[in-house]
């Protein structure tokens, strides 16, 4: 059934009542439930590819094998990879855009709500195939690395269902992200509320539409490798396969057309999340905000051109060309950091949770920039190419900075998508442990690395300086752990013993803050005028000229 | 839509010329052809927003001045409250899928959970 929306008036109107219970959750098309169980969903595969981390920690706390084997080891490795990245970051963004576009811009829905369920539950069954292709398979788990290199992922060398699960299940969770992309542009293209103009978008909004764009543009080449690569595993194509004269050098440019621009769309996210907390904490307007939104924009574009910095050693790339590239993006991601700092500077800070987070957000991210940059030079690459520097690298952007951040989504908006605020106590100790952890976990990899550890083994010899750091490290992912239960318990206590939060508990700038907490089924009773991009505020401050 | 639609033009364009020093510096196929594809897609939305007369259409949302309390009343769109036929089309793409996997014999029962899904879904948004 649907039903026709009309523009709110500006005085207050009934809303219809809500359905409650499983069936009205499993069937609903209602973009913020939708956006909620993106964001859970993908939670629980956060916690499911955390418990594989905490595998492979114990199994490299010391020399020697203590917990799998080689063949179990690999499989680890690569759904831990794969879950961490397709099926938790990259969909929580995604989550926290079907939440909050249609609340930000005042519109009351997704501009196509079916096929917002649609790409929900394409998700879901991607996750679930991923799921089954790791220790349910028949013949042998997924174990070639999330990136599935040719010609180890091709029949002969990786048998078995597992690996041809795993493509299904990417390929499902690749049109997820394809029909959410369109949804997105859709719905900020054509269904904003009289007076927001693309230039008074939220920041949040704006990083959204420009992810949708990296996923519509990045995900096909994906796809048609993936769908190769099966012709290849149960068609008897040769592709990819070089003993029937196909061209692996192929796939990895495919493949990482998309694997660098997916860095963006799921770092970018972030970025926007942390610049709707940033001022709200600083209780300033954002420092520079067309700035911001080119900074976006060039780095969207700028990440099209980079993907074969990871093919730097395979001696078949201009490595000057996208070296050159490569340092050019770090400018654009620089201009963010300033208009972070810049929002901050003489603000009246109140370093509450969401801002904790967005501040250690700052601090990780920047360590995995900076390392980035230094990948960016090709001698530096040739020399740690495959070894723990790199993981250290990827994990001080992923896990430093996209973690975090989306910690920081949590506490920032859990009040508004559930009416009840987050322990402020608990959530200090829960940015505690997992800054100190994270830390613990991932600085001696850098160590370690340097040092000359490759990645994806599951052993080490003794005698090498390995011992002591991946000691450390496995310890500080002890720590990490620790923090993600605390943190299940604050989200447990929460329901448990609701503290109410009101309609808008930080002082909120974005039009999501005008409404109720949570909001009701078609957002707004009533829209604000929209007079800058701060429409809350300006609807909390009458007297405060935009 | 002028700023959206710039937006596409802009990508579209920047793409193009990225294809192309990428093809005079490298000579190399796959990337070029894959950077001049990216310059594609969003051409053929930028080029319909074009000929559809979009860009100087004179929206309310473009309009700083618009206030959505001015026009009450006015259609925004029509939404559904619920569908379940989502669900029964992912579950038949994932059967029709399977059969690549575990043999030919789950096609069939794929590919007619997913069509009758569709139907389903395209009668239901004709409600």
């Amino acid at each position: 059934m649907s039903t026709t929306v009309e523009q709110p008036p500006a005085a207050e109107a009934p809303m219809e009542p809500e359905r409650h219970g499983p069936v009205a959750w499993l069937t609903t098309t209602d973009h913020k439930k939708i956006g909620i169980m993106y964001c859970v969903t993908a939670f629980a595969f956060f916690l499911v590819g955390g418990a594989l981390a905490d595998m492979i920690r114990t199994e490299l706390a010391e020399p020697g094998r203590q917990v799998v084997s080689t063949q179990t080891y690999n499989t680890l490795f690569t759904i831990h990879g794969t879950v961490m990245i397709f099926l938790f970051v990259a969909p929580f963004g995604a989550g926290l855009a079907n939440y909050l576009i249609p609340l930000q811009i005042g519109a009351p829905d997704m501009a196509f709500p079916r096929l917002n369920a649609l790409s929900y539950w394409f998700f879901v069954g991607g996750g679930a195939l991923v799921l089954l292709s790791s220790f349910a398979s028949a013949g042998g788990g997924a174990a070639m690395g999330w990136t599935a290199y040719t010609p180890l992922s091709e029949a002969r060398m990786s048998p078995g269902v597992g690996p041809d699960l795993w493509i299904l299940g990417i390929a499902l969770v690749a049109i997820a992200t394809l029909l959410t992309g369109v949804n997105i542009l859709t719905t900020v293209f054509l269904l904003r509320a009289p007076g927001m103009t693309m230039w008074r978008l939220p920041i949040f909004t704006w990083n959204m539409v420009v992810t949708a764009l990296l996923g519509l543009v990045a995900f096909p080449p994906a796809v048609a490798a993936f769908a190769l690569l099966l012709v290849d595993r149960r068609l008897g194509g040769h592709a990819f396969d070089p003993l029937g004269g196909g061209d692996p050098v192929i796939y990895q440019h495919l493949f990482w057309f998309l694997g660098h621009p997916e860095v963006y769309i799921l770092i970018l996210p972030v970025f926007g999340v942390v610049t709707e907390i940033i001022p709200v904490f600083s209780r300033k307007p954002l420092f520079g905000y067309a700035g911001f939104v080119l900074a976006t924009l060039a780095i969207g574009a700028l990440s099209t051109g980079v993907w074969a910095h990871h093919m730097f050693t395979t001696g078949a790339v201009d490595n000057p060309f996208f070296s050159a590239m490569t340092l050019l993006i770090a400018v654009p991601t620089g201009v963010k950091f300033f208009n972070w700092i810049g929002s901050m500077w003489q603000g009246k800070i109140r370093m509450a949770v969401p801002m904790l987070f967005a501040v250690g957000f700052m601090a990780n991210f920047l360590i995995g920039g900076v390392t980035g940059v230094m990948l960016a030079s090709p001698p530096i690459d040739f020399q740690v190419a495959d070894s723990y520097f790199l993981v250290a690298h990827f994990h001080y952007t992923m896990m430093g900075g996209a973690v975090f951040g989306i910690f920081a989504a949590i506490y920032f908006w859990h009040p508004k998508m559930t009416g009840r605020m987050l322990s402020e106590r608990l959530g200090r100790l829960v940015f505690a442990l997992l800054f100190v952890g994270f830390n613990l976990t991932f600085w001696p990899q850098f160590v370690v690395g340097m040092r000359g550890m490759p990645r994806r083994i599951v052993d080490y010899a003794t005698g090498l300086g390995f011992d002591t750091p991946n000691l450390v490290s496995t310890i500080g992912a002890g720590v990490l752990t620790l923090g993600v239960l605390v943190f299940l318990f604050d989200v447990w206590h929460a329901r448990r013993h609701p503290v109410l939060a009101g309609d808008d508990p930080w002082g909120g700038y974005s039009l999501e803050w005008a409404t109720t907490s949570p909001p009701p089924e078609r957002n707004f009773a009533a829209l604000p005028k929209i007079r800058s991009e701060r429409p809350a505020f300006d609807l909390h401050h009458p007297d405060v000229k935009p | 839509m002028r700023t959206a639609s710039r937006l596409l033009w802009v990508l579209s364009g920047f793409a193009f010329a990225l294809g192309t020093l990428y093809w005079f510096l490298t000579y190399e196929t796959t990337g070029t052809v894959l950077l001049w594809m990216l310059a594609l897609m969003p051409l053929i939305v930028a080029t319909w927003i074009w000929r559809r007369g979009l860009v100087s259409a004179q929206l309310t949302e473009d309009d700083p001045e618009a206030d959505p309390g001015a026009h009450p009343g006015q259609v925004i769109g029509s939404f559904p409250l619920d569908s379940a036929w989502p669900i029964f089309a992912v579950l038949g793409v994932i059967t029709a899928g399977a059969s690549l996997v575990y043999g030919l014999i789950l096609l069939p029962p794929g590919l007619a959970l997913l069509a009758y899904a569709i139907y389903g879904l395209m009668r239901e948004s004709r409600q």
